[in-house]
């Protein structure tokens, strides 16, 4: 589990955030709000070492995470608010070489069932490049179920998805959280899956 | 170990397809290097014993000016992506980051060059025995563009005002590069002494490289 205790971000002198706790444990979704500006990239960021917070520290199993960034990592699913996937290469290169990339043992099939669900299917092999906002959006967040981690941290994974992804999304999350993972997501929706807020509003 | 080294080689097949992706960018690097010779002979004129004195001074200044051309590409997508962040949490350190790059930049940005240098020398009248010991050059000489262009291109992550700071820090750390790599091909006799010059500033820059790329690019996403 993901235990944060007493996280405090300075940046230039001024306080983004403090006294953050979170606690992530098995079958748990947390839900981040905030206004534009509040932190919550900020915070997921803390929260995977990528930035160095003030104060406090993150504990991965009771280790802190800095001990063995690496071995946090194996169990970490990072879905950033902007797209990764390299936009000359398709839909399936950028699935394959994600699936390659985390070691993942997800079959040919499940790959093609991801692509059914999210409506993907018919551009399969067309460049990134060529896709809408809301079709990267499916893909980036098509990596949450190819690489098979433990714990998901998404930012803003709503933006730019219709109702009916949405649903799908969400779904996913909660199946996730079933099955014994946790998920921490910073977003202005709020899709009432959540088990817990942590709002960074002052 | 072998889960490591194959995560390295599915890398390079990205970067790979990136770059063949990219041809038209590296074409356009090719005609740069080609149109910049043809320029100078122009107005050096064709007198082929200036050319020759001149030759390999010419064609190793463009060769350096060309390199820096690509060096936006280097670490800018892949910081502005996010991709630099995904690398280093699916196993890669920063510094492995880097050095990767700075092979991948080696052997798909300098060897094309590489492979036209012969042409080029022909155009400036240089005879076959120098061609040998200016492809020699090239190779360690070139290794050490890919390291200079890694530190200057990941420093412009700091700084994304001024692009052109990058090119300028490449040209002025490239200065002993140049003069150890023409030595080589006008003093035949010396040869051993300067490849052995040439070899410890190479080193010097694989063992700095990544480690001041990685600071770089630290602080980059840092204050992103």
């Amino acid at each position: 589990m993901l235990l944060a205790n007493n996280l405090q971000f300075k940046r230039q002198g001024l306080t983004i955030f403090e006294n953050i706790n979170v606690a992530a444990n098995p079958g748990k979704i947390i839900l981040i709000k905030g206004n534009n500006g509040s932190g919550k990239t900020t915070l997921l960021k803390t929260l995977l070492n990528i930035l160095e917070p003030a104060e406090g520290d993150v504990f991965w199993f009771g280790k802190n995470i800095k001990t063995d960034i690496f071995k946090f990592y194996i169990n970490t699913c990072y879905i950033m608010d902007k797209p990764t996937s390299n936009r000359d290469m398709s839909i399936l290169e950028n699935i394959y070489f994600w699936k390659k990339f985390s070691k993942s043992t997800i079959s040919d099939q499940e790959i093609i069932r991801i692509l059914n669900v999210l409506n993907l299917q018919n551009y399969a092999k067309q460049k990134i490049k060529f896709l809408s906002l809301g079709e990267i959006k499916k893909l980036e967040l098509s990596r949450i179920i190819i690489e098979q981690k433990k714990l998901w941290i998404l930012d803003e994974p709503f933006s730019n998805l219709d109702s009916n992804s949405i649903d799908i999304i969400s779904k996913t999350f909660i199946d996730h959280s079933k099955n014994g993972g946790s998920v921490v997501f910073a977003s202005h929706y709020n899709p009432n899956i959540h088990n817990e807020i942590i709002s960074l509003d002052k | 170990m072998i889960n490591f080294f194959s995560k390295i080689i599915i890398y390079f097949y990205r970067e790979y397809k990136t770059s063949m992706i990219g041809l038209n960018d590296l074409f356009v690097n090719l005609v740069f290097f080609f149109l910049s010779i043809f320029i100078f002979i122009f107005s050096i004129g064709s007198d082929k014993e200036i050319l020759e004195i001149t030759g390999i001074g010419i064609i190793w200044s463009l060769l350096l000016l060309s390199s820096t051309l690509s060096l936006k590409k280097y670490y800018d997508s892949d910081f502005n992506s996010g991709n630099l962040i995904m690398m280093h949490m699916n196993g890669f350190s920063y510094e492995l980051i880097a050095l990767i790059k700075v092979v991948s930049n080696f052997i798909f940005v300098q060897i094309p060059f590489l492979i036209s240098i012969p042409i080029a020398c022909l155009f400036v009248n240089i005879v076959f025995q120098k061609i040998i010991l200016m492809l020699i050059s090239f190779i360690i000489g070139s290794l050490i563009l890919s390291c200079l262009g890694s530190i200057s291109a990941s420093m412009n992550l700091l700084n994304k005002k001024n692009y052109s700071l990058g090119s300028i820090i490449v040209m002025v750390l490239s200065i002993p590069v140049i003069i150890f790599s023409v030595g080589i091909i006008n003093n035949e006799e010396s040869f051993l002494s300067l490849i052995k010059i040439l070899f410890g500033i190479l080193f010097i820059f694989i063992a700095i490289t990544p480690w001041f790329s990685a600071i770089c690019i630290r602080l980059a996403i840092q204050n992103n």
